[in-house]
């Protein structure tokens, strides 16, 4: 069992957000995992968290389609922030469009957080999905 | 009685016609006859006892030196010799004898042959002349004399025969050296015709050489007469082969231009410095719609439109003066009865060798017919682009959204499976009832998007855009009431659209419910619903007061299925997506204006 101390996930579909609370269970232990339904509320709640000096996600689970703010923008805002700490975001997605990859790959390439790439339907967690000191170490 | 006789031998010798004179031994001058002096310019006073060299002999050291050696020898013989460069003599030398044979001196008789001479020396001059000019013009003759059935025939004659110059042919051999056939039968007849009535001839035939070469020859042949009967055949032969190859080159090649010009599938036509036409195929004739003899002579403004005309008559003007030629232009060419026809047209200057341009040569191609392709192409490649482009947008869709619901099935399903504890299975249920909901109304959202884009016989009638408008408006009531909207509806009365009356109501009502639905909490929602007639359509207008759209940040997504920018919950991100369909698909467009706190206004034009 992995010990996370936050843990965001963003996805407007809440069968995705059962699933992967679900498979949480059994893989992490946290007590701090909050849900959102598109990127501009998780982004609000962040900066708050920054604002109020409270602890900040260690790992995020990140639609790719989503309604006012889709997880690209997100992404973007996410990095904007210059966050000392690496987080691990996995960006989560039904589509299979050569194009999403491909932008997330620049992404990956172009920031110092953690990207991985999970394609739906997700069946567990990996523990790399949560912790990469693991496998330095 | 000698003294008698001598008397009578000297007055003898004087009277004799031909010049004679009687010369001593010592050569010395005895008797002469009178015309002898005349010949020589001499007086008889002086001639006796004289030398006879000191008289006859003038500075010509030739003539001098022979006639001393036939006076010396005294021997018979014949001199020609001239006398003062321009007469020519012919003396003739005989021993003079008495009776007993004792040579007394030498009888010389002298003529003058000056006459004779030219003329043997002019005939001299004709031949060499005739036979160098039948060696240089290849004209051979032939002579054939009707008595002794002889053929001869000269030198040249039969070096074209390729035959030795010791051959002698018989007239049977002569005509059959002409090829069998037409030439053979003609030459027979030609040559029988000639004996018998008289009739020269002159004709083009083909012999087969002694080598077997086959040679084009023009013979000829001309009855001479003797008393009024023919004697003789006398005839010329002359060999005219590369002539008459070259002919028939240059009329094969005529003939070929000809027949390229005038069946090429393009209009060519010459003109001259007027712009008259001098020359025009059967293409030209055929587009004019006039035979080539009423065109010839008429300029372009006898036939097309007059600006047309002008545009055509300076393009002439300029390759004319430039020299340069016009290549391959996109013209257009209106006739006077207003038919328009695309060309490609090519304009070269005829230049004649004083370097002067003296017309031009016209090419012209109906591209019309292409033109018309090519813009049915063009066509067909937007609609294809746009077409291809909400394919492979829709494609993305169907991939993306019934992805995630079978995503959600396979992973919930997975849980169900592994689930021991039967509340949390029965919440997976719920789940799973949730997910194939969703599904279920996926489905139903793309069916619709495919009937729009499938119905390709669109039932458009003219309908009342303001009593359309107010119709939709009776529907929303209790939606525009419960949100206190305010709605001005100033369409013109008399405004119809042609429209797919679904399709009609669909898009009014969209734009009003999403209006209603992005409304400014902090302001009373008013709409505002314009038209006007435009050029080819018309324009209608909807404007409101809400919270408007970031244009910069979703500009591009608006129109795009499942797309949703604010938080509402009701929003399924279809709505604007199926009304861009359904008006593209009636052959109108869509687009809006918006800012953020202030409102969004639809434009939609409809095609008439």
């Amino acid at each position: 069992m992995n010990k996370v101390n936050s843990i965001y996930i963003i996805d407007d579909d809440p069968i995705t957000i059962f699933g992967i609370k679900k498979m949480l269970k059994t893989t992490a232990v946290c007590n701090d995992i909050q849900a959102f339904e598109n990127g501009k509320v998780a982004i609000d709640d962040l900066r708050k968290r920054i604002r109020e000096g409270t602890r900040l996600p260690e790992v995020i689970f990140l639609d790719i389609n989503m309604p006012i703010m889709d997880g690209w923008e997100f992404l973007d805002e996410f990095i904007a922030l210059e966050l000392k700490e690496k987080v691990i975001i996995n960006v989560i997605t039904s589509s299979i469009d050569q194009y999403d990859y491909q932008k997330w790959n620049d992404f990956r390439l172009n920031c110092q957080h953690y990207l991985n790439f999970k394609n739906k339907p997700i069946y567990k967690i990996e523990p790399t999905d949560l912790n990469r000191l693991d496998m330095v170490s | 009685m000698k003294t008698i006789e001598k008397t009578h031998t000297q007055y003898l010798l004087k009277q004799l016609p031909k010049a004679t004179v009687l010369v001593g031994k010592n050569h010395e001058v005895i008797d002469f006859s009178d015309s002898w002096l005349a010949i020589f310019n001499l007086k008889a006073k002086d001639a006796v006892g004289a030398s006879i060299f000191q008289l006859i002999l003038d500075d010509n050291t030739e003539s001098h030196e022979q006639l001393k050696d036939c006076l010396l020898k005294n021997r018979t013989t014949t001199l020609r010799h001239k006398k003062e460069n321009t007469q020519w003599l012919e003396s003739a030398f005989a021993p003079w004898f008495d009776e007993k044979e004792n040579i007394l001196g030498t009888i010389i008789q002298t003529t003058d042959i000056s006459g004779e001479v030219e003329k043997e020396l002019e005939l001299e001059r004709i031949k060499t002349m005739l036979q160098a000019k039948s060696e240089i013009a290849k004209v051979g003759s032939w002579e054939y004399t009707l008595e002794t059935e002889k053929l001869v025939w000269c030198d040249v004659t039969k070096r074209m025969h390729h035959v030795d110059e010791d051959f002698e042919p018989s007239v049977n051999e002569g005509i059959e050296f002409y090829k069998q056939g037409y030439s053979r039968n003609k030459i027979s007849m030609l040559f029988h015709n000639a004996l018998q009535n008289g009739i020269a001839f002159n004709e083009r035939l083909i012999i087969q050489t002694a080598t077997g070469e086959e040679r084009w020859v023009m013979a000829g042949g001309k009855p001479i007469y003797e008393h009024g009967k023919i004697t003789k055949l006398l005839g010329t032969f002359q060999d005219i082969h590369d002539q008459v190859i070259a002919e028939t080159k240059i009329k094969e090649s005529k003939q070929l231009l000809t027949t390229l010009i005038e069946n090429l599938p393009i209009n060519v036509f010459l003109k001259d410095k007027e712009s008259r036409k001098i020359l025009v195929n059967r293409s030209e004739c055929e587009y004019i719609g006039a035979s080539a003899n009423e065109i010839l002579g008429k300029t372009d403004f006898d036939f097309y439109d007059e600006k047309v005309a002008q545009i055509s008559r300076d393009e002439d003007l300029e390759v004319m003066r430039t020299f340069k030629s016009i290549l391959g232009k996109e013209t257009i060419c209106v006739k006077k009865d207003g038919t328009t026809t695309n060309f490609l047209t090519s304009k070269i200057p005829l230049i004649n060798l004083e370097g002067q341009a003296y017309g031009i040569i016209g090419m012209s191609m109906d591209i019309t017919h292409i033109k018309q392709k090519e813009d049915e192409l063009r066509n067909l490649i937007n609609i294809t682009a746009v077409q291809n482009k909400k394919l492979v947008n829709f494609a993305h869709i169907v991939s993306h959204n019934l992805r995630s619901h079978t995503a959600n099935f396979s992973m919930l399903l997975d849980f169900l499976v592994k689930e021991i504890d039967e509340k949390e299975k029965e919440r997976i249920m719920e789940m799973l009832l949730h997910a194939s909901d969703n599904l279920l109304e996926t489905l139903e959202n793309l069916n619709e998007v495919v009937e729009i884009s499938t119905n390709i016989n669109l039932d458009k009638k003219s309908l009342n855009l303001n009593e359309s408008v107010i119709k939709v408006q009776q529907n929303l009531s209790a939606l525009l009431q419960n949100n206190k909207v305010e709605v001005l509806n100033a369409v013109p009365k008399g405004i119809f659209v042609m429209c797919v009356p679904a399709y009609l109501e669909s898009i009014i009502l969209n734009l009003l419910t999403n209006a209603v639905k992005y409304k400014d909490p902090n302001r009373k929602p008013k709409i505002e619903l314009r038209a006007e007639k435009q050029d080819k359509g018309v324009l209608f207008r909807i404007s409101d007061n809400g919270l408007g759209i970031d244009l910069i940040r979703y500009g591009g997504k608006i129109f795009g299925m499942y797309k949703t920018f604010h938080n509402n919950k009701d929003a399924r991100g279809l709505g604007l997506y199926i009304i861009k369909n359904q008006i593209e698909a009636m052959g109108g467009h869509i687009s809006l204006k918006s800012e953020v706190g202030k409102g969004t206004t639809f434009n939609i034009f409809f095609n008439e």
